[in-house]
């Protein structure tokens, strides 16, 4: 038997997952935190504690992420580009477009007609442009990420942020608090202006479609929501969304298959 | 100091800054009288009346015997004792220009703006300026600063100290801060973290001036300018001498008196009358 494993390394959040074949065993996501080699060890135990497989078992590993280079016993190093590519097509294999939303910024990426990406488009190194806007204002209005979504759900007027720095659109969030504008208006604000520099940058690419959305951005269905209505399309949502980069990673292992140099001990 | 009650008008800039209010009072010779600086306020940023009565009582005067009032700044609209509104950026070039006369290029750097003024014979000529993010302001010190755990007046002589600079590659001021996190984690020393993070604003500032042609002589003024570890990096960044006022603040304020002056004087000898406020110290409304 052969398993393979992907790990992906975020800022914000280290993934793995363990596949048999194309069959997803097992997956885990932790908060990456500042120690990232310790990331990866830790999601490496937790994969095999959850599939009760052994370390000898895992015949492959593909890191991705900002923190691959920490991943010690990987084999091999892909971009998430590739890997969010392979993750998506493995899930859907007819989406064309990928919106993939992670904390430090949103890619935009491409495919043709078999999965392999064509062109692809990245949000500018801020924090305006990636889910890390959401959570500085999740912040400032004290809400639990988690709830972010649900609370800008109930919105009926959502308020308009005139900024595009999350910094000054934390000082902007608080004068609207002062002014007396509803949390659920300021959230869904924010949703709504995040949505739209994310869809100026889908724009720049000309998506064919179907179209999919995953990273941590995509568990914010309100965002999503913001997302389509801007660009006019529906999007599909990997039951998953955060894991399709680790997943991705994987299935690049199993291409890679089974040999010694795809994992170090 | 001038002798004050020799002078029969008195002139006033109110600069109302995102962070700082300045007020500045000026004589019928044009000779300072008071010159007061206090905290806009975080939230309600209403505190232009207090910022006035201090500089009045500075200066032993009472509000009716000021003639004309000009407010500047990005709280100049509500200012309720102002007689006329003009932009930061006439009154900086104005401010400057009296204090260096041969200026031709001004940056200004604010708590959330920066400015880079082209100014020939005391007039603005053009400008650019960056208020879209957070990366090229004083607000990228301030945040800054919060992380390192140090006072933002403190930032300047700390960072003389360091040994080395250290490049923050993060452009966005939230990622430095994560930036800084993890390089003091390391153990790298708060100096050398501080000369990386003054170069970091200075180049970003120093790009923006680029796209106007930079002549001599460089004057750099805002609240930023206090900071000798921002002057030091500014100059690097140049290439060329840049020369700091004393009172860095101030000279949005001052070119506001000044030109209230002007105005004033200007309208008196073609015999136009001004039309004034009430001289009542009323709180600066920012809603409604």
């Amino acid at each position: 038997m052969a398993w393979f494993m992907g790990i992906d390394i975020g800022s914000a959040y280290s993934k793995g997952v363990i596949l048999k074949g194309l069959e997803l065993v097992a997956w885990h996501i932790i908060i990456s935190g500042a120690n990232y080699r310790a990331s990866a060890e830790t999601i490496r135990a937790k994969l095999l504690e959850k599939s009760g497989l052994t370390w000898s078992d895992i015949c492959g590993v593909v890191a991705t992420g900002c923190g691959a280079d920490n991943v010690h016993f990987a084999g091999q190093k892909a971009s998430d580009v590739i890997c969010t590519a392979r993750g998506i097509n493995s899930v859907f294999p007819r989406v064309r477009t990928v919106i993939d939303v992670a904390c430090q910024a949103t890619k935009v990426i491409q495919l043709n007609e078999v999965g392999i990406v064509t062109n692809f488009a990245v949000s500018e190194k801020c924090a305006a442009g990636g889910g890390r806007f959401i959570e500085v204002i999740a912040n400032v209005l004290r809400v639990n990420l988690r709830d972010f979504a649900a609370l800008a759900a109930k919105s009926k007027s959502p308020v308009t942020l005139a900024t595009s720095c999350a910094v000054f659109g934390e000082s902007e969030v608080i004068t609207r608090i002062s002014e007396g504008a509803p949390a659920e208006d300021i959230a869904a604000g924010a949703n709504k202006a995040l949505a739209t520099r994310i869809s100026s940058l889908v724009a720049r690419l000309e998506p064919a479609q179907p179209c999919a959305v995953c990273g941590g951005g995509a568990l914010n269905t309100t965002l999503v929501k913001s997302i389509e209505t801007e660009l006019n399309i529906k999007l599909l949502l990997p039951p998953q969304p955060q894991i399709i980069s680790a997943l991705g990673a994987a299935v690049m292992a199993v291409a890679a298959g089974n040999s010694q140099s795809n994992r170090r001990v | 100091m001038p002798i004050r009650g020799k002078s029969l008008m008195y002139f006033a800039g109110v600069d109302i800054g995102s962070t700082m209010t300045k007020v500045v009072m000026i004589d019928e010779a044009g000779d300072l009288v008071s010159a007061i600086k206090g905290p806009t306020g975080p939230e309600y940023r209403r505190l232009a009346n207090e910022v006035m009565q201090r500089a009045l009582e500075q200066a032993g005067l009472d509000i009716d015997q000021v003639s004309y009032i000009v407010a500047t700044g990005y709280g100049r609209l509500r200012v309720p004792f102002a007689d006329k509104q003009i932009t930061e950026l006439s009154c900086h070039a104005r401010g400057v220009s009296s204090l260096f006369p041969t200026v031709r290029t001004a940056i200004d750097i604010g708590g959330q703006d920066a400015k880079c003024m082209k100014i020939r014979d005391g007039k603005l000529v053009t400008f650019v300026m960056n208020d879209k993010c957070a990366a090229g302001t004083g607000r990228f010190l301030e945040v800054t600063a919060a992380t390192l755990g140090i006072k933002l007046e403190d930032m300047g002589e700390l960072s003389l100290k360091a040994t080395k600079k250290i490049q923050i590659s993060n452009l966005c001021t939230i990622f430095a801060q994560q930036e800084i996190v993890a390089l003091l984690s390391r153990g790298e020393r708060v100096e050398d973290i501080l000369a990386g993070l003054h170069d970091a604003l200075a180049s970003r500032v120093a790009a923006l001036a680029r796209r106007l042609n930079i002549e001599p002589d460089v004057v750099l003024t805002g609240g930023v300018a206090k900071n000798i570890g921002i002057v030091q990096a500014m100059k690097e960044n140049l290439g060329c001498e840049v020369m700091v006022p004393e009172e860095p603040l101030l000279t949005g304020a001052l070119g506001a008196a000044l030109l209230a002056r002007e105005a004033y004087m200007k309208a008196t000898a073609s015999g136009e009358k001004l039309s004034t406020k009430p001289r009542r110290l009323e709180r600066a409304t920012f809603f409604g």
